[in-house]
Formats: C-alpha cells, structure tokens, sequence
C-alpha cells in the first residue's frame, strides 16, 4: 500500500510517516534502551550514566562467548553453500511448474512446525539412523557410517538448512519472479549452455535476492536456539551461551553489550538488503517496462 | 533455377493434453526465402516456430535443416538464429556487448568480435549506440539489436516470432521495409511469424495460413490475397463476403451457383466441381460495384440484389452493408461516396466475373 495520494492533503501524509516512525520506534524501544545501558559503567538501573566502552571490551575478552560466536558463523558458513543452491533450484522449478501451490506448501511447510517438534524429530531421526547404520555394519563390517549422525556440527546444519530453506526460498522466489524466461531461451539460442545462461544472464538480475537470502540464513542461524542446541549438543553456539549465561547470572552488563552487538548487526544488514533490494527492484522494474513497452 | 530447402517440415504433431497445437505440418522453406507464417492466435504458428529453433520438441514428425536432421538438438546447436516478441535483450548488458554475446560463447578474439559488431551496428542502423543499455533505447532500436544480436552468428535461418507487435503502427511500416532491406542484404532465409495480414503481405515471398494447428494453404502474397483457396483464408484475410450455395449449372467457362435461389455466375478457372454440389465463394468488397436499383428485374447473371442497411464512412473509402433477399450480407466497399445511394435504398450489386472466388473444400 502506498502512503502516496496526490489528491490529499500534504498534513495528511506528513501525519502517516509520524504514526509509522513512531510504531517503528516503539518496537524498537526495548532495543535502543539495551543499546543505551551496555554504554553504562554503572549497569542497569543505576541511578547516573558514565559512559564506558567496558562491558564490550569484557565480551570480546570473554572467550567462551567468541568460541561460541565462531561455532555459529561456522555453521553459517557451512550452511550457506548448501541452503541457498537448493532455495535457487526450488525457486527455478516453482517458475517452471504449473503446480505452484503444491511447491509452495511442500517447502513453506517446515515453518507450519513448531521448533522444538521438529528439532526433537530430527534428532530422534538422526539418532536411528545411527542404530540403522550400526546394524549394517554389524552385517558388512564396515563401521565407519555408524558415526556420521551422531549429533555435531553435520546434524545442526541439516536442522538449520530444514530451517533456513523455506526463507531463502521466498526471498528468491519474489526476485526471480521479475525476470523474464525469454532472456534465457535468447541466451541459449545464442549458443550458451544453460549454465552460462543462468550464470550470465539470469544471476546478474537476481543477484540482490540471492544475496538477501544470504543474510537471512546467517541472521536465522545466530537467532536459532531449540533445533541448534537440540541437534549440535554440547549446548555451545551464540545465542545458547547467551542464554545459558543470562539463566545462570542474570542479565548482565556484557549480556547488554553483546546482545546490541547483535542487535545492531542484524537492522544494519536487515535495513542494507531492504534499501539494496527496493532500489534494485526499482531499477529492474523500470528496465523491463521501458523494455515490454517501448513505446510509452 | 529451384532453390534449395533452408527448412523442411515433415508430419510435425505437438500436442498439450487433447489440444494439437500442431497438427501433422508439413512444410518446405527456400534458401533465402522470405517466409510468412500467417494466422489467428493460438493457431500454432509460435509453436511451429519455437519448434525450428529448439524450443518446443515435438511428439513426432521430422524437422531438417539444411538437410541436417535437428529433432534431437537443443536451441544452441540448431544453425537458427530467433528474434524474440518482447525484446528479449538482457538488461544489464549495453548494445554492444548484448549483439556480441553469441560471438563472446564462441570463443572469438575481442577485437575481432568489435569489428563485427560495428559492421552489424551500421547494417542495421545503430551507429552510435554502442554503450546504451536496453532501456535507453525506443523500440525499434531495440528490435534492431535484437536483429543484430541474431544476423551476426551467421545463421542460416533467422526466426521471427511477431517481431514487430510491440511497435506502434507507422513504426511497423517502417520495420518491415526495414527487414525486407535486411533479408535481401544477408541473403539468408527469415521464417517470421505475425497475425497481422498488412505486415505479412508487405514482407513476404510467400505465406503459409496457419490455423487451429493445420497448415491452411501457402502461396505469394498475391495468391493468398487474390485467390485464396479456402474459405478460411479468405475469411480471416478480411473478406466477409462468403456466400454459401450449391452448383447449379456449369461449363467450360463459366458456374453458376443458386444461392438461396438467387442465381449468381462465375468464371469458371478449372475449379473440380460438379453439378449440385455445396460450395461456398467469396468476393473482395472493393470488387463489388454498387448503384441503385432503377429496375425492378434484370437478366444480368452477375448480379444480385439488395436493401442498404448500414453506410459507414472509414476514412480512405465507403463501407456499404447490403442485405441480400436470401437474409445474406454483403460488404461493400467503395473509394468514394456512391451517389444517390442512401440507407435503406434498394440496390443492384454488379462483378467481374472472375471476382468471385470459389472453395470446394
């Protein structure tokens, strides 16, 4: 919905963007309020404000925090490789298929399930295909694949790619929709293969979702707790530490800093990829208009 | 001298579900044939096109290629170069590197892939272009790098699907001048599809009806137009002259037909008739010569009678609607103003014998 109207009165709009920063900003208040204590020497509720960059310096010396900060970018980064190709291949076959809605369903579908359900679905899944894996070896001898599912870092990155799927392909999906399939067919008439294709032609213009998609899933696996705890064990990436700490020591002076480290982070890339994507958007909007109709 | 076949068709048949989007197609293209597929929408002729090019695979039939089999090759390995309907040039490219993609696939050194490039430019009239991107171009710019793009791989065949219907009517005109000045420059052979009768006529060597998946019939533009030989074609080129009847007499020379009782004659240009027999005939409207009736009655065999229902001013000419005794109606349509003839009027319709069109099919 557009905020614009030509007809109404300018106090009108103004009075629109008032009510909408200001539904921005109290959503956002518990944020900028944590933002505004991990700044303070004297912690929560202290009756003075001396600003410090403190609390900060303590989280980045605090190394179980930074260890479990590189277990979860690691995860990420081992999610990303494998996560986004599939949501790429999902989002080209939902194009191509008459049969959308079902596409839509089959993949949206992990999101209709609570996390904590499917977290303990997925690891008691992956529990008895060790057993089966056991079993075979007991019949062939070879015991090396009776260890594969035992639960670490493959296990979390298949319950976050289950997790992360369904995002990345809509974040995808709404790009892709906007490309043009004929762009594609000329390129291979041209003599490209259908790699070159979609490596040249297509990618280029839906760049801007893929790599939103890319943000997503690192945001989503720092804010994933159940199915990451759940399936990785050992109860050592970010936001299980983070949480973990708070439960044992309550929220602490660091916890404030680390959680607007995160916080800021997060709306720094979340707001990148929302202005990226509207102007990209835009442009691509504008160029295949201008294409479809050149005449007006 | 005959001419080589760039393309022959051979009991081509595509199907979707129940639909024959073509239906047992047989066809043959010249070396350097200006080729019009010509029809309604959703007749087929897309389809028979992206199938040449490799876009659609066929449930059955032969598509050879400069005697080359080429069912089982994709659109990349056919000796077919497409123009696409909706200026499928890639947005993120300027002008010269969309025409010298093709070249680029290929491997060819970048200095030779420019100077073939800046030849294309300047054949088809985009001198200067070089560093706009697609969206800063009008149309027919547009639809000139999309020729480019296609000429410059040297193809032997160049597919057009409706290259020109994007574009407003005086660029059109334009285009097809232009193309036809192309086709003759490159030598190759164009198949260009378009359900507008105008475009077809203007660009053409030949042209083929397509309908309902069936190839109609095929001829010159002057034979499809002059004297098409199915009432299809005649019907869909414009002409909603058709009278249906049954022979009831005929010579040598000449036929004539009882059209609900009303007796007309036509030549007779060895059509395989007999007596009796259900035929339909059609007749251009600007051959019909229209007067008042001053008569009440007439021997004139080539002619027939009627009431004025509708007079229409169109612009370059005159339509008259004339309702025949039979409940029939027939256009007329006449450079200038008939005078004395006003609605409502009785009428006599006069021809040339050799007007009328007969389709026995």
């Amino acid at each position: 919905m557009s905020l614009r109207d030509d007809f109404q009165p300018k106090w009108k709009l103004l009075l629109k963007w008032g009510w909408l920063s200001f539904a921005v900003f109290i959503l956002m208040a518990p944020t900028f309020y944590t933002v505004y204590i991990s700044f303070n020497e004297l912690g929560f509720g202290a009756k003075y404000y001396n600003f410090t960059f403190q609390w900060y310096e303590n989280v980045f010396s605090d190394k179980q925090l930074i260890g479990a900060l590189g277990w979860t970018m690691l995860l990420a980064i081992i999610t990303l490789p494998i996560v986004i190709p599939f949501g790429l291949l999902s989002a080209k076959l939902y194009k191509q298929s008459t049969h959308k809605v079902w596409i839509v369903f089959i993949l949206l579908s992990p999101l209709f399930v609570p996390a904590d359900i499917l977290a303990s679905a997925l690891l008691v899944f992956f529990k008895n295909l060790n057993k089966f894996f056991t079993l075979i070896g007991e019949y062939t001898g070879i015991y090396s694949l009776d260890t594969w599912f035992d639960l670490g870092i493959m296990t979390a990155v298949i319950g976050l790619i289950v997790y992360t799927l369904p995002y990345v392909f809509v974040v995808i999906m709404i790009t892709m929709a906007r490309y043009r399939n004929e762009q594609t067919e000329a390129a291979r008439d041209l003599g490209a293969s259908a790699w070159r294709a979609f490596w040249e032609i297509e990618f280029p213009q839906i760049r801007a979702g893929v790599f939103s998609a890319c943000a997503f899933v690192v945001i989503l696996t720092f804010n994933e707790y159940t199915r990451t705890s759940l399936l990785k064990g050992g109860f050592d990436t970010f936001t299980s530490v983070l949480i973990s700490q708070m439960l044992n020591t309550g929220m602490s002076e660091e916890s404030y800093a680390m959680a607007s480290i995160v916080s800021l982070v997060a709306v720094v890339i979340v707001s990148a990829i929302l202005i990226i994507t509207a102007i990209k958007t835009e442009e691509l909007e504008k160029k295949t208009r201008t294409i479809k109709e050149p005449n007006k | 001298m005959k001419k080589n076949n760039a393309i022959e068709l051979k009991n081509l048949i595509k199907t979707y579900g129940d639909v024959y989007a073509l239906n047992d197609v047989d066809l043959n293209i010249s070396d350097g044939e200006y080729f019009v597929l010509l029809g309604p929408s959703g007749g087929g002729k897309t389809t028979l096109l992206r199938s040449i090019g490799g876009f659609i695979r066929p449930d059955s039939g032969s598509i050879v290629i400069k005697g080359k089999n080429v069912n089982n090759l994709p659109p990349d390995k056919r000796p077919t170069s497409m123009v696409f309907q909706g200026f499928a040039l890639f947005p993120h490219m300027d002008v010269v590197q969309n025409i010298g993609y093709g070249l680029k696939l290929q491997s060819i050194e970048k200095n030779i892939i420019d100077e073939k490039v800046n030849k294309m430019m300047d054949l088809v009239g985009l001198t200067g272009l070089h560093n706009r991107k697609p969206h800063e171009l009008s149309g027919g710019q547009q639809q000139r790098v999309q020729l480019a793009r296609a000429l410059i791989l040297e193809n032997d065949v160049l597919l057009l699907d409706e290259p020109l219907s994007a574009l407003d009517a005086q660029l059109r005109k334009d285009m097809c001048i232009e193309l036809k000045r192309l086709q003759k420059t490159v030598g190759i052979s164009f198949v260009h599809v378009t359900h507008n009768q105008e475009e077809a006529m203007s660009v053409a060597d030949r042209i083929a009806i397509i309908a309902d998946g069936k190839m109609i019939e095929e001829g010159t533009p002057q034979e499809i137009y002059n004297k098409p030989k199915k009432q299809f074609t005649a019907e869909f080129l414009g002409e909603k002259n058709i009278l249906i009847g049954k022979v009831h007499n005929l010579n040598k020379s000449k036929i004539i037909l009882d059209i609900n009782n009303d007796k007309i004659e036509i030549a007779n240009n060895n059509y395989n008739v007999s007596k009796n027999q259900g035929v339909s005939v059609s007749i251009k409207s600007e051959s019909i010569q229209i007067k008042k009736n001053v008569k009440p009655k007439t021997n004139e065999k080539n002619s027939i009678f009627g009431k004025v229902t509708e007079i229409t001013f169109l612009g370059q000419f005159v339509r008259y609607l004339v309702l025949l005794s039979n409940d029939q109606e027939i256009q007329v349509r006449s450079s200038e103003e008939v005078a004395n003839v006003k609605l409502n009027d009785q009428v006599i319709l006069n021809w040339k014998l050799d007007d009328f069109i007969l389709h026995n099919e």
